[in-house]
């Protein structure tokens, strides 16, 4: 191309010679060919140079970019992502199924039991709750359920860990101890001596006074039934002297009641909950002072109160008991009181110190009833855990351990024999123990439901009475065991039980809130 | 006249000869054309024609000599053909010679030294005398040496062969088999393995090297070491084959030998039976036994209460509980003198008779307060009861509202996100047009096909969901069964029945044919009119039986209405006393009492309460029948 222009100028330059036609002047402008230049510089080798500077230039400037080989797959990356994205997925569907309390005490204690913050800055409960769940969701529920049932482990490995042993009482209690021994070993004897008084009658005799007793039960009635109260009789209590009866009622007051006819003498008012159990001073009415403390009274909130004969309000209020007093219970020597406690144990109260000196455990649940042996040397008590225990009240030993209830023992009683304790469950049976052997000489099976209480004719021991909540009371002879009356007649459950000191009168107290006498025709 | 193989490679060398004489050089092309010619048998003139091409005119002058090779060789065949043979077959059969006449020489000088020694063997006693005097090419004496030298050498090398084996044989145990593979080698080799020397096998010959290395004995001599080289594992195979049949042929031929047919086992069986005699046992002597059985029994009994009642009292060690326990059985209604309770506090020397003693020094009054260990109760109830949450309908409805539209956006999300593949529109033949516009106006026969199919598959896919959530038959035995059985661990429910007259076996049936579906236990005591029947089993149970007993059975009902002859007499016990249940009592205890429902016949009272005192439950038959008595006085 440089060359035909070359030759165009050259003709160019000929036609002003030739002057045949004159040509239209175009007006060229000419830069001159590069070829040379190009060719120059190639010959330099410059190109190259040049080329590889501007190649590194553009490396370094990050406008080329050159892999060194590495490969980014582009499938597996995406399924890590998809598994990412489907375990997320999954994570929520948990969490959506996760019960997370919406008690928001209870979440900050999930919170804090994982290890985690219980509140954020600006978090409020519903957020908190979600944050739980949503922690929940990743670790487990598991972890939660964990951590609680080794609380429970723990606790309940410290109590089988127990074992027996022994603590310094008060100096009292070693007083009262030898003031016990003095007290009963007379009345021990004394009792073996009238039972052997009592075995040398001839057996025909006895055997006659016994069917004697028989008949004279089976002709038991209702003799009189009386409303007690707007709310369930719980307890009920002959005087010593069998002309009075103590009925506790859930109404928190106690009536004092004139025995056969029933009318009103008192209402002791003390008490603001369920009263447990009244019992008379075993010296009351006979030769105490009606100004003296002649009843002692329990309650569900813990209070134990002393009453007198001429007064409404209490004499005196036990003070110590912090949960559910079930019953309370006279020493025979009407020095002390016995008080049995929701809290696993049961008190002994010397009310002349004025002061408990015994505070028992032993019990793995509540206790519920206590009964002291007529000599006034051993106490039973029978708890919720479906044991009995017999307690040396001299040297303070369980001295025999009552096993064989499936349920909870609601009742105790010592025979007047002095070796006979039975006892009345939560199974529906009475069970007879005898001390001098120290074994159960017979289930009663007693009930068709739970036995509330037993007790054994005062004077000779010779019958038993058991009430239960089948609405019925029960009268077994004793040794023996066979039914001899039921004294049905309430229409609602049997709470309590009692027989006159003289044998002549039963009072059975009911949730219809009525008590009734059972007398012999 | 074709010749064998080997006649013609006898020929060749020959043949090859000739053609060299006859043409002045060797060639082979002749030798085999001319070997060939001669191996076919052919005769003068066709030989002589086929060898033409090679030989040109000297042809016939060959072919001539040829045959008269071919006669000669075959006439001398019999006579000379181990002519050509190897020397060394020929000196084998020599220094076999040697050997014989030497031996005999030696014997006739052991024999008589009198007698001059014979330069010559006389007697051929080789094998093969009639080639002697053919190939004894050798001189004697040379013959001798050279084979002298031979036996020496294969001597020695037999000899440290043997000491080899010796010292091998020192070890057994290590290198049994090895000692027997080179044995057998050895065998193999030809060469019987000499017999091993005493002084060899105390100690080790020591091994000399000179200085190219080579193994030389004492003298400087060259040994030769036996090379242990692997053999063929074939061989060893098949010595060892060899060597296993050995043992089998010797094994039995020794039993053979020793006693042939006499087995020690067997008893020499007397003719007549012996017979026995008895054995009585002295008198009391299993009384013996089993009065000492008692004791001990009754003792460990003892002792077991003693440490059980320890345990449960809290007083720990059972030395302070012998202490306190009474110290004799007392029977029922012995009164003791004093009681045992009493007993313990009272020290010795006290005067009981004393009227108000104010004394201080009673035995173990102490202000200890004591806590004694704490049991658990027997039925632990410690679990926590949680109330299930029952919803109305509303909130059923509510619940199973969200969590489907849960599930729902959870599938809309993923298939967004691409996680899983759009699921196929859902067509109905409502939805068919609309769904499949087009397809369904081209080809309304195969689409609505393809919409049937879809609806069938869904309906199967439903209906198999469901399934799947059903248990088996098996597994709805199962529930069903333990649904009935209850948990017992917690007390057993027992209820006690009293019917009057449980003669009946239709009611008899259905006692126990009930029982038996409730998984109840028991036992029906059948006496007179006191037939008590006593179940255990768990609480619902309990009240289907009681709703048995006291309602569905119509204990009253006449039953013997068909039978004449008892007509008048049921009717009288009608009249006396209709025949009903009670409910005796109710209650729980800690473990069944029976076994299986089973009915028990009982004519006498007494054997009626010792039925049920075997399973110490006797007072349930007590309460029964007491309860019985006082109705009939009633």
């Amino acid at each position: 191309m440089a060359s035909s222009r070359a030759s165009s100028t050259a003709t160019k330059t000929k036609a002003p010679d030739d002057l045949v036609a004159p040509v239209v002047k175009k007006p060229h402008i000419y830069y001159g060919s590069l070829e040379e230049k190009e060719r120059e510089r190639l010959a330099k080798g410059e190109s190259g140079i040049l080329g590889k500077d501007g190649l590194k230039a553009g490396i370094e400037a990050g406008n080329i970019n050159i892999t060194s080989g590495e490969v980014f797959e582009i499938e597996e990356h995406i399924s890590e992502r998809q598994a990412e994205v489907l375990a997320e997925f999954e994570r929520r569907k948990r969490a959506r199924q996760i019960n997370v309390s919406t008690d928001d005490s209870e979440v900050k204690a999930c919170l804090r039991a994982l290890g985690e913050p219980i509140t954020l800055f600006g978090e409020g409960p519903a957020e908190r709750r979600e944050r739980l769940r949503n922690i929940l969701s990743v670790v487990g529920t598991d972890a939660l359920k964990k951590t609680k049932k080794d609380d429970e482990k723990s606790k309940k490995s410290k109590e089988e860990y127990q074992q027996t042993w022994y603590h310094e009482g008060p100096n009292s209690l070693k007083v009262a101890r030898l003031w016990i021994a003095n007290y009963s070993l007379p009345r021990a004897m004394k009792r073996l001596e009238e039972a052997r008084l009592h075995k040398e009658i001839p057996e025909t005799t006895r055997t006659s006074q016994m069917q004697e007793l028989h008949k004279s039960l089976r002709s038991l009635n209702n003799f009189c039934s009386q409303i007690g109260d707007d709310r369930p009789i719980s307890y009920c209590h002959f005087s010593p002297n069998s002309k009075m009866l103590a009925t506790a009622c859930w109404s928190g007051l106690c009536k004092l009641w004139s025995v056969p006819d029933c009318n009103l003498l008192h209402t002791l008012r003390g008490h603001n909950t369920n009263v447990g159990a009244i019992v008379f001073h075993p010296k009351s009415t006979v030769s105490l002072d009606p100004k003296d403390v002649n009843l002692a009274s329990c309650a569900a909130d813990g209070s134990v109160k002393l009453w007198s004969l001429d007064s409404d309000e209490p004499v005196a209020d036990i003070e110590g008991h912090t949960v559910r007093v079930a019953r309370v219970m006279w020493h025979p020597s009407g020095r002390f009181l016995g008080t049995t406690c929701y809290d696993r144990s049961w008190r002994l109260w010397d009310l002349e110190a004025q002061e408990e000196i015994l505070h028992q455990e032993g019990h793995s649940m509540g206790v519920y009833d206590i009964a002291f042996h007529q000599d006034g040397s051993l106490a039973g008590t029978g708890g919720l855990d479906a044991f009995g225990r017999v307690w040396d009240l001299r040297t303070g030993r369980c001295i025999m351990f009552l096993e064989g209830h499936l349920k909870e023992i609601y009742g105790i009683n010592f025979s007047p024999n002095g070796y006979h304790i039975a006892t009345g469950s939560g199974d529906n049976t009475c069970k007879v123990w005898d001390l001098r052997q120290r074994r159960c000489v017979y289930t009663i099976p007693a009930h068709q439901n739970l036995v509330t209480g037993v007790k054994f004719e005062p004077i000779h021991g010779n019958f038993l009475l058991t009430g239960a909540y089948d609405n019925t009371a029960k009268i077994w002879t004793h040794p023996g065991w066979s039914p001899l009356k039921t004294l049905a007649g309430h229409e609602g459950k049997v709470m309590g039980l009692d027989i006159s000191s003289d044998g002549q009168l039963i009072a059975t107290c009911s949730y219809d809130r009525t008590f009734k006498l059972w007398m012999a025709d | 006249m074709a010749l064998s193989k080997r006649e013609l490679d006898e020929l060749k060398p020959w043949i090859e000869k000739t053609v060299k004489r006859v043409l002045g050089f060797s060639e082979p092309t002749v030798v085999t054309a001319a070997l060939n010619c001669v191996g076919k048998g052919m005769d003068k003139k066709k030989a002589a024609d086929h060898l033409k091409p090679f030989l040109d005119d000297s042809t016939l002058r060959f072919v001539d000599k040829l045959f008269e090779a071919v006669e000669e060789g075959r006439s001398s065949r019999h006579s000379k053909s181990s002519s050509d043979r190897s020397r060394k077959r020929e000196l084998k059969i020599k220094q076999m010679m040697e050997a014989a006449t030497r031996q005999i020489e030696e014997r006739k000088k052991q024999l008589s030294f009198i007698s001059p020694p014979t330069p010559q063997p006389k007697t051929p006693s080789s094998s093969q005398p009639e080639r002697l005097p053919i190939g004894n090419t050798i001189q004697p004496s040379q013959a001798a040496t050279f084979m002298n030298d031979a036996i020496e050498k294969a001597r020695k090398a037999a000899e440290l062969q043997a000491r080899i084996q010796a010292q091998l044989a020192l070890k057994p145990g290590l290198i049994g088999n090895a000692n027997m593979v080179g044995l057998a080698n050895l065998h193999a080799m030809g060469i019987a393995p000499p017999k091993v020397e005493l002084k060899d096998q105390t100690k080790p010959t020591p091994l000399i090297l000179d200085e190219q290395g080579r193994t030389v004995d004492a003298t400087g001599k060259e040994i030769e070491l036996t090379h242990r080289m692997p053999t063929l594992k074939a061989n060893i195979r098949a010595v060892k084959r060899e060597q296993f049949k050995q043992q089998l042929k010797e094994k039995p031929s020794e039993d053979m030998e020793s006693n042939t047919f006499f087995d020690p086992r067997v008893s020499i069986a007397p003719s007549q039976r012996q017979r026995r005699t008895f054995k009585f046992h002295d008198k009391g002597k299993f009384e013996k036994i089993a009065q000492r059985l008692r004791t001990k029994a009754q003792l460990e009994k003892l002792q077991a209460e003693i440490s059980r009642a320890a345990r449960k009292t809290g007083i720990h060690t059972s030395t302070r509980l012998a202490l306190i326990a009474p110290k004799k059985e007392l029977k029922e209604g012995d009164i003791p003198e004093i009681e045992w309770w009493d007993s313990y506090i009272i020290p010795n020397g006290f005067d009981l008779t004393e009227e108000n003693p104010k004394r201080e020094d009673y035995f173990g009054i102490t202000n200890l307060v004591e806590h004694p260990a704490q049991l658990n109760p027997p039925v632990d109830n410690d679990t926590p009861v949680t109330l299930g949450v029952y919803l109305t309908k509303k909130e059923q409805k509510k619940l199973r509202r969200q969590t489907r539209r849960e599930a729902q956006k959870e599938l809309q999300e993923k298939v967004r996100l691409g996680l899983m593949p759009p699921p196929e529109p859902k067509v109905r033949i409502s939805n068919l047009m609309r769904v499949l516009g087009t397809e369904a106006v081209q080809d309304p026969t195969k689409v609505e096909a393809h919409v049937r199919a879809q609806m069938a598959k869904r309906q199967k896919a439903h209906e198999e969901a469901n399934a799947a959530r059903k248990l088996t038959a098996e597994q709805r035995k199962v529930k069903k069964i333990k649904k009935l059985k209850e948990d017992i661990s917690q007390g057993v429910h027992i209820s006690v029945y009293r019917v009057r007259n449980l003669s009946n076996p239709a009611k008899k049936f259905k006692i126990e044919a009930n029982a038996g579906q409730l998984y109840l236990t028991g036992v029906v005591v059948l006496h007179k009119d006191v037939n008590v029947v006593v179940v255990e089993g768990g609480p619902k149970a309990q009240k289907k039986f009681k709703r048995l007993m006291l309602h569905r059975i119509k204990w009253d009902e006449q039953t013997s209405n068909t039978k004449g002859d008892d007509d008048e007499e049921s009717d009288e016990e009608a009249v006396k006393k209709t025949n009903k249940c009670v409910l005796v009592w109710e209650g729980t205890a800690k473990d069944r009492s029976f076994g299986e429902m089973k009915f028990k016949q009982c004519p006498t009272e007494n054997m009626a309460r010792e039925h049920f005192k075997k399973h110490g439950a006797e007072h349930y038959w007590d309460l029964a029948l007491s309860e019985s008595v006082l109705e009939s006085t009633d």
